[in-house]
């Protein structure tokens, strides 16, 4: 409860800190808000020129759209210090301070970040979820809502698991490694679009390494009532758990790392 | 026109230093171009379009293979911008237009022939459909090439034209990162602005993003058909005079007005 409630504390104070140039936050929100509503262009366009993808109409495509933007830039929103701050505290040795802390080091990683220019990404994500599943006309049960709730929270948690893999490496290599940004962002390109339109290499590849179509494909699929590879009910609560498993093997991994860790020295 | 070129030389150098930092980059880049060809096959299986697939995936190739040429920018103009020590740069007896030209044009050529070649190599080996195309004549290729060097002229007084907005503003964040989605649309890097809507193609492809690489890339695909071209690389010509023209004239009246910030 202490660990939630200093997490809290330390996010309402980021937002106090981040609200202190407000010019400057309004713009870069505009500027956020410009971005992903240009992703949200690039969807429509596809659909205007190309009408389906496979079995899934238009109105399917932007509702998975939605729900990749809303559970990215959730994580982007909540989890900046382990999204994007680790690795510079890594090379700065800021590091070092928190190992004096008598906190566990995740704890306050999450504690020293937040990002709250992404609410506009989130706004259009919401956006395009809401257009996506009146398009496709879905009939909201308890069920449903249920699912696409747990979709996002695992997926979060995914996203989160992800990012931490980057912070891993880089303890032990000291320099940020672009190379994860294949399975972070590169999964985020990828499964803004349903998974079974995709060859089997990259299937399995977001399906089992980075399950992103076990967080958000299953669920969505069956809220859009085409179940996914026609999988009964029960999966689609089910296989979202891997965003929890990945994020708790994740954090396992991460503790362990973090003893290898040797200041830079600065 | 000695001094710039040397400024261009040193700059050249200087991005080839890292060549293993640029290694991790590429295959990202690698791996988002297999990802975007892989969903156009997709949309394609069921709804044949004009344009090829095979040209679509040589477009994304060409994209993902110049991008660096799109968005590289000069962090230490950033940085002097910011700290006031642009006012160093005053007391250089060059043109301080042409001497950040010269340092961003070889910042563009160098990093993105560095990652373009082996990227574009890699794509040559893909099975049909996947990689690169060759280009249909021999035309295409050499209006192609110039093609590009005049999109690079282009894309360098574009960069600077932004520049000349962050020395007013002092925050690069809100102006680039606007300026860099307009780049990223409207120049075919999200999607290939050979599949927006046939009517809005027609405005997009005047605008100057659509010189930098759309241009280039359709005649070498043979979109563009050699008679075209002349028409082409006058419209890229034109653009090319009319952004240096207009970036010179910002930086000048920056220069007058210019303030040093501190210490």
């Amino acid at each position: 409860m202490n660990t939630i409630h200093l997490y809290l504390r330390s996010m309402a104070m980021l937002l106090k800190s981040h609200l202190q140039y407000p010019t400057s936050f309004f713009m870069q929100t505009l500027a956020q808000l410009v971005m992903e509503g240009g992703e949200l262009m690039v969807v429509i366009l596809v659909v205007d020129r190309f009408e389906n993808l496979g079995r899934w109409a238009g109105g399917n495509l932007y509702f998975f759209f939605g729900l990749m933007s809303v559970s990215f830039y959730l994580t982007e929103l909540f989890g900046r210090g382990i999204t994007g701050d680790f690795p510079s505290m890594v090379r700065t040795g800021k590091l070092d301070t928190l190992l004096l802390r008598p906190r566990g080091i995740l704890t306050q990683v999450f504690c020293s970040g937040m990002d709250p220019r992404r609410i506009t990404c989130i706004g259009v994500g919401v956006a395009a979820l809401v257009m996506g599943s009146i398009k496709s006309g879905v009939e909201w049960s308890f069920l449903k809502a249920l699912a696409l709730c747990e979709s996002i929270v695992m997926s979060c948690l995914l996203i989160l698991g992800l990012f931490m893999i980057e912070g891993i490496l880089c303890i032990h290599s000291v320099k940020s490694v672009e190379l994860v940004n294949a399975i972070t962002y590169g999964g985020r390109s990828a499964c803004q679009y349903p998974i079974d339109v995709f060859p089997r290499p990259l299937r399995i590849l977001f399906s089992v390494v980075a399950p992103f179509a076990m967080t958000m494909h299953v669920p969505a699929a069956y809220i859009l009532g085409k179940p996914l590879y026609g999988w009964p009910l029960w999966t689609v609560f089910v296989t979202p758990l891997s965003g929890v498993v990945v994020f708790f093997i994740m954090t396992i991994l991460f503790n362990k790392g973090i003893k290898f860790y040797r200041s830079t020295g600065s | 026109m000695k001094a710039y070129l040397t400024v261009f030389r040193m700059r050249n150098r200087m991005e080839l230093q890292y060549r293993g930092a640029v290694i991790g980059g590429i295959i990202c880049q690698m791996f988002f171009g297999l990802i975007l060809i892989a969903l156009y096959r997709a949309l394609y299986a069921g709804n044949p379009q004009a344009i090829p697939i095979e040209h679509v995936s040589c477009y994304v190739w060409m994209q993902q293979a110049f991008f660096r040429m799109l968005v590289a920018t000069d962090p230490d103009l950033l940085d002097k911008i910011r700290s006031g020590n642009i006012s160093y740069d005053l007391c250089r007896p060059v043109d301080m237009y042409w001497f950040y030209y010269a340092r961003i044009m070889a910042q563009k050529l160098m990093g993105s022939l560095m990652r373009g070649i082996p990227m574009l190599v890699f794509a040559a080996i893909l099975p049909k459909g996947w990689g690169v195309t060759t280009p249909t004549t021999f035309c295409g290729l050499i209006t192609g090439l110039v093609g590009l060097f005049l999109g690079l002229v282009c894309m360098c007084a574009l960069e600077n034209i932004t520049m000349a907005f962050t020395m007013r503003t002092l925050d690069p964040r809100g102006m680039q990162s606007l300026m860099n989605l307009l780049m990223v649309t409207m120049s075919g890097n999200l999607l290939p602005l050979t599949l927006f809507p046939d009517s809005w193609q027609k405005v997009i492809t005047m605008l100057p993003y659509a010189q930098l690489l759309d241009g280039p890339i359709r005649l070498y695909t043979g979109e563009y058909v050699p008679a075209d071209a002349p028409r082409i690389l006058l419209v890229q010509g034109i653009w090319a005079v009319a952004l240096i023209i207009t970036g010179y004239a910002m930086w000048n009246a920056n220069r007058k007005r210019i303030i040093v910030q501190g210490g």
